[in-house]
């Protein structure tokens, strides 16, 4: 009986997931199959249009620099404030959160207000004499991957944290004892234990933004139009279920894949990080 | 059974009487935008609501949202569904209205003509509106006097266009297509080859009224397409914003109310319909800023009458859509449009 206990106790738990969110997932993938034209005539369609294929490569291309780029920024704040003591890692660590206190709206809008034609980045161009008319920066690939790094560093710089506290001061001071740099110690020590932490994060960056609707929208506009906002348009304005539903599909794989593809790239990167 | 078994038991038996109970079904379920919530309450809301001694329950959103509602309900969950032309077409094509019977709403009879049935024996209009162009005086120097000035060098990056898939997105590209010297509908080749020189004039293209007002408040754009319901907003945000006035006209607008397959309450429906549609009412709600009027028997000042697209020669001199069609190629077009703004 105790043998069963486990699987009995996460019955229901495991019943909701299928029952809400696996479910309606593969019915939506396996309606993309059951088009009258074909198993495939959904996906050639999207395939085959010129725009599509261009929406699907943009999105791509903003979830990766957008995953990178927060990479990057979330690893060495992070790698500070596990690093700091006492009230100024409580400090550094509210700091860090305090954008997660407002929706995805209000932290779109504030790019919005700091890229306008009139907003404070043009403003201060202007006063520092570096321009002499407003630029264009809003509605631009730039404004979306700005504005989605600003979302998403918080979440990186949460799971990262962790990750670094958990690395002992015994481990870096014995590497250094035994001669390595501080840069042999961060490639050689600090950043393979890393690994799991930022595969972590890096998944949950990627996922967001590849799947980002709001920021996009706002900030991107038709001329940006990714997956989220070409899977709003499709569902919502052009009631093309069928098509919205390849959109979704695609979305799934895609990110399924990539994901894949990031844990791969861990084991390599440190074989005990997954 | 336990004392606070029975209790429950009773309880529940209750309550279901209650939901179950004639007094629960004279609900009706009215869909619309809900803009100008407070004026709506205080105009239609509560004096409809005293006279048919029912509950009116709303479900809100914009055209799209809301009518993909009615659509995956099959016709079911709302009894009235206040919707933009283009919109009523898709739903009227779609097989989700059902005919008006004249006979329980007789206000349609004092209707202007174009109001009474625009989509044949389906809903009427209970406002008109306009589409045409607002540009900010103070920016743009030489006035705008025609549609065709859109394509101006001088408006280069200044302009905002509705999206495609909006009310009067689709208007573009017959403007377009007018330009050209063509029939879009016959032959939008042309028509987007318009499109595609005016893309450089073109900043973004906006979805809903209020991101084009904040275009213009953040001065993003200086020149855009706008239903004249927006015109008072867009004044508040930027005073120098004008209406252009167009030689060739402005396109027609009308906002329409019609009864789901599915409606559970046909007759309040009909009630409802007429209940607006009312002479005094439709004043009131002009009077208010709420509507223009369609009834013929409102009579206006000049001042109450200066935001709304109102009188016999206003009203003449508006270009009409044919929705059938437009609706139509409008698959086609938004694909188009999206290689167009989106690649």
């Amino acid at each position: 009986m105790t043998r069963f206990a486990g699987w009995i106790l996460s019955l229901p738990a495991t019943a909701l997931v299928a029952l809400f969110l696996v479910l309606p997932v593969g019915a939506t993938i396996a309606a993309t199959f059951a088009d009258p034209l074909g198993i495939t005539a959904l996906y050639e369609a999207f395939f085959t249009s010129g725009f599509r294929r261009t929406v699907l490569w943009r999105t791509l291309e903003i979830a990766l620099i957008t995953t990178f780029f927060s990479v990057i920024v979330g690893f060495f704040t992070a790698y500070v404030v596990a690093r700091a003591s006492g009230r100024v890692k409580s400090l550094l660590i509210i700091a860090a959160v305090f954008p997660l206190l407002t929706g995805v709206i209000v932290r779109s809008f504030a790019w919005l207000i700091i890229l306008g034609r009139n907003g404070i980045l043009n403003s201060f161009l202007q006063w520092t004499g570096l321009t002499d008319a407003p630029i264009s920066m809003l509605y631009t690939q730039g404004a979306v991957i700005v504005a989605m790094v600003y979302l998403f560093v918080p979440l990186m710089i949460l799971t990262l944290v962790g990750v670094l506290e958990n690395i002992p001061e015994d481990v870096i001071q014995a590497a250094t004892s035994l001669g390595a740099t501080p840069a042999a110690v961060f490639r050689q020590v600090v950043f393979p234990l890393a690994v799991p932490g930022l595969i972590v994060g890096a998944v949950l960056v990627f996922t967001g933004s590849f799947t980002a609707y709001a920021t996009p929208a706002l900030l991107g506009g038709e001329r940006q139009m990714t997956m989220g906002t070409l899977l709003h348009q499709q569902a919502m304005v052009s009631f093309n279920w069928p098509g919205a539903s390849t959109v979704a599909a695609i979305m799934v794989i895609v990110t399924v894949a990539v994901v894949l593809l990031m844990t791969r790239m861990a084991r390599r990167l440190n074989p005990m990080a997954t | 059974m336990t004392t606070s078994k029975s209790r429950l038991l009773s309880a529940t038996t209750a309550a279901a009487l209650l939901l179950a109970s004639p007094a629960a079904a004279e609900t009706l379920v009215v869909s619309w935008w809900g803009f100008n919530g407070d004026k709506l309450n205080e105009f239609i809301v509560q004096p409809f609501q005293e006279q048919c001694e029912c509950e009116l329950v709303f479900e809100t959103g914009n055209n799209a949202d809301r009518l993909n509602r009615v659509q995956i309900r099959g016709g079911a969950g709302v009894d009235v569904i206040y919707l933009s032309d283009s919109f009523a077409q898709i739903g009227v094509e779609a097989g989700l209205f059902q005919p008006i019977d004249r006979s329980l709403v007789p206000n349609i009879d004092g209707l202007y003509e174009m109001a009474q049935n625009p989509h044949g024996e389906f809903g009427p209009a209970y406002t008109i509106g306009r589409v045409g162009i607002v540009y900010d005086a103070e920016r743009v120097t030489a006035p705008i006097t025609q549609w065709e000035d859109l394509w101006r060098d001088d408006l280069a990056n200044a302009l905002s266009l509705p999206g495609i898939t909006t009310t009067a997105g689709p208007m573009v590209v017959m403007i377009a297509g007018e330009k050209a010297g063509t029939d879009a509908f016959e032959d939008a080749d042309p028509a987007f080859a318009e499109i595609e020189a005016l893309r450089s004039n073109v900043v973004t293209n906006y979805n809903t009224g209020s991101e084009m007002i904040n275009l213009f408040s953040t001065g993003e754009i200086s020149v855009s397409l706008a239903q004249d319901f927006a015109l008072g907003q867009l004044q508040q945000a930027v005073p120098s914003i004008v209406w252009a006035e167009l030689e060739d006209g402005d396109i027609a607008t009308l906002n329409t109310v019609n009864i789901p397959t599915g409606a559970a309450n046909v007759e309040l429906a009909h009630e409802f319909i007429n209940f607006i549609l009312d002479p005094e009412r439709q004043a009131l709600l002009a009077r208010n800023g709420v509507d223009a009027p369609v009834a013929t028997a409102v009579d206006l000042t000049e001042e109450e009458a200066a935001q709304w697209t109102y009188g016999d020669g206003m009203i003449a001199g508006l270009q009409r859509i044919d929705y059938t069609q437009m609706n139509a190629a409008k698959t086609a077009w938004i694909d188009r449009w999206n290689e167009v703004f989106g690649m």
